[in-house]
């Protein structure tokens, strides 16, 4: 059976000093890292892959760190704009975090997507969440109906960074802005939680695609901002299992870790265990030694 | 059952209204904001350097950086600034008798305007205001109340009470607090209805100025906290221990679930122990569960086992064990511990008859702790 792929891509300058994206550079790595990761020609044919034209697609971003520590806009706008080069209706893209708030103080301007692209938060009103309990395992949550009703496939865009609490945030851990109570899902380190919470197939039916802006990296004291623990990797990560794309997200955490001579997560107590529980629930591959990374330069 | 239909059904919750989930996307006409929330800021916290916190309120003590929330939901972090973000937010307000806290001893037969903001500190699997108490409060809506026109909405509607009730007014403390004071300027006495996961300086504070507190003591084991109610059995049971010590009216509710907490030896376990710490006079009321939430795959609780509960508690030496949510049911009943005469005889939430006189048993002048007037 062949190894999950993992597509690491790096483009220096894409980020200049003031911190902006440079947007030539930013989809010369949608294009590497999605050519690798499907084995496709060309960033559209790669897409066409992953989704159909006929998807209505969810793009879950992570806003609550503030401008400084949230997906970036530019980030998430161009794999929608991938996403239009691939077929898919502009109308049928929507860019969502849980609240418009975060959304805007992230640097979104929200729209309801009359014309275009959708970005707005699940405190829309006319949104919300599910009338139906989702019951299963140590979960008991309503979710996002963005994610339940209007997406037929979903993709995570999320920012990797160190957590307090469950150790790394990253993809998986991401969908936890897809029920309305994540705040009572982190104890153990967020274990089994995450994965159990991905596993509901309100995600797990609909997940197609992981992408880990990381492009800044919190590796320490996560998941606020602090601007001495914060490196700018200018970096990218694609996957299409979950848990490997985390995986990887984590070992790139352990090296920024390293390289300023802080303890690994593991010898801190914080090591991200619940991708070992999602390995054990099917859910993809936790263990590196199984998983194929791809190092890219854009 | 559906989220709609619970709202349309839940007893007790007043204005509480989950977060509409309305017809989807092509109806969508403007956009949610969550501005509505309180910015108060909290008591009870460390302020820790890079702009990290740690809650002290309740025994999770959680330790927060920027911009996120307690376990409870309702409190955050903003900028090294710990916040309550339910500050005058009730999201039920109603009237209802005491007796539905329930209170037995604490001035029966008479009103209690009772409010709730959203949040919760533990995850009860069975929990009966799941739709407001496991919600973050830009879920849910809510009125602008604050702690002055409580008192005043109280003493209009001909209260004797303000009860702190429906989700878990811990972790809507300030408000809370606030509104007891308020209330006292009135002549109203304030009544807090509690998982009693609660840390003992807070705690502390609050019995300054509330007069009865009603612990739902879930468990006796910490087993049944882990894996039930995802809390600590030890901080509850310190929390019964401080109350009872003070001057402040307690009582204790059992939820007897089948299978999970209604083993006889447990019982006895509790009664005892509330006996030797809290005293024998606290009243404990064993009730009966419904199929709720996440524990939907056990039965109503047989009327035979609050029973045998019931009868176990008053063979350890407690003297005023109470079944509820079994209309009818002779444990309802008040009775002198001494002669046995029948002193308060109740229907469900209704008084049928008080013979207590002056805090005694008219028969035989044995003192009825309690709160009576």
């Amino acid at each position: 059976m062949a190894k999950p792929k993992v597509v690491v891509v790096k483009a220096r300058g894409v980020l200049n000093n003031s911190g902006d994206i440079d947007e030539t550079r930013l989809l010369r790595m949608y294009e590497r890292g999605i050519r690798a990761l499907t084995g496709a020609s060309s960033l559209a044919e790669g897409i066409g892959r992953i989704f159909a034209p006929a998807d209505r697609v969810g793009i879950k971003i992570n806003t609550i760190g503030g401008r400084k520590l949230s997906t970036r806009p530019e980030v998430a706008l161009g794999l929608a704009g991938a996403l239009k080069g691939a077929g898919v209706s502009e109308k049928s893209v929507l860019i969502w975090d849980r609240t418009n708030r975060e959304l805007k103080d992230a640097g979104y301007s929200l729209s309801l997507g009359a014309s275009g692209t959708k970005i707005y938060g699940t405190d829309t009103d006319g949104s919300g969440y599910d009338d139906e309990l989702y019951a299963r395992g140590n979960i008991g949550s309503l979710f996002a109906s963005i994610q339940s009703r209007f997406a037929t496939a979903s993709v995570s865009l999320a920012i990797l960074k160190d957590h307090g609490l469950a150790g790394v945030t990253a993809g998986m851990k991401n969908y936890f802005g897809a029920i309305h109570n994540p705040n009572k899902y982190h104890d153990a380190h967020c274990d089994p939680f995450v994965a159990e919470v991905f596993a509901a197939p309100q995600i797990k039916d609909r997940h197609r695609l992981t992408v880990l802006d990381a492009m800044v990296v919190q590796f320490h004291r996560g998941p606020s901002y602090h601007a001495r623990w914060a490196a700018k990797s200018e970096t990218l990560v694609f996957g299409l299992d979950p848990v490997a794309t985390d995986a990887v997200g984590w070992r790139m955490i352990e090296r920024l870790r390293g390289a300023q001579g802080l303890p690994s997560l593991t010898e801190d107590g914080r090591e991200p265990r619940y991708l070992q529980s999602a390995e054990s629930m099917g859910l993809g591959e936790a263990d590196s030694a199984a998983i194929e990374v791809v190092e890219e330069e854009a | 059952m559906k989220r709609r239909q619970f709202l349309r059904t839940a007893a007790g919750t007043g204005l509480a209204l989950g977060a509409q989930a309305g017809p989807f996307l092509e109806e969508l006409y403007a956009f949610g904001e969550t501005s509505n929330l309180s910015m108060v800021e909290a008591r009870f916290y460390k302020k820790l350097p890079d702009r990290e916190i740690e809650c002290n309120l309740c025994p999770r003590n959680c330790r927060l950086g920027d911009k996120e929330r307690g376990y409870c939901g309702v409190r955050e972090n903003r900028d090294g600034t710990y916040y309550t973000l339910v500050y005058g937010k009730a999201c039920s307000a109603n009237v209802d008798p005491i007796e539905k806290k329930p209170f037995f001893h604490f001035l029966p037969g008479t009103t209690a305007f009772s409010i709730a903001s959203a949040g919760c500190n533990v995850n009860c699997k069975f929990c009966q205001n799941w739709e407001i108490s496991q919600v973050r409060p830009e879920q849910i809506r809510h009125v602008d109340l604050p702690p002055a026109q409580v008192a005043e909405a109280a003493r209009r509607a001909g209260c004797a009470s303000i009860a702190y009730t429906y989700s878990e007014p811990v972790v809507f403390y300030e408000y809370m607090y606030d509104a007891a004071v308020e209330g006292r300027r009135l002549g109203l006495r304030s009544a807090v209805v509690t998982a009693g996961h609660i840390n003992s300086e807070p705690l502390r504070e609050l019995l300054k100025v509330v007069d009865a507190v009603k612990v739902d003591l879930k468990a006796f084991r910490q087993d049944f906290y882990t894996h039930y109610v995802r809390g600590e059995l030890k901080p509850v049971l310190d929390a019964i221990k401080t109350i009872a010590a003070s001057k402040v009216w307690l009582e204790i509710v059992y939820l007897v679930i089948p299978s999970l907490n209604d083993d006889p030896a447990e019982i006895r376990d509790m009664a005892r122990w509330i006996k030797t710490e809290a005293g024998p006079d606290v009243p404990v009321h064993f009730s009966r569960f419904q199929p709720m939430y996440l524990i939907k795959n056990l039965p109503p609780t047989p009327v035979s086992t609050l029973e045998k509960a019931r009868a176990a508690a008053l063979e350890e030496g407690l003297r005023y064990v109470y079944i509820g949510n079994v209309p009818g049911q002779q444990g309802e009943n008040t009775t002198c511990p001494n002669c046995r005469r029948l002193l308060v005889e109740r229907y469900a939430f209704d008084i049928r008859g008080n013979e207590i006189k002056d805090g005694r048993c008219p028969s035989c002048r044995t003192v009825i702790p309690g709160v009576w007037g």
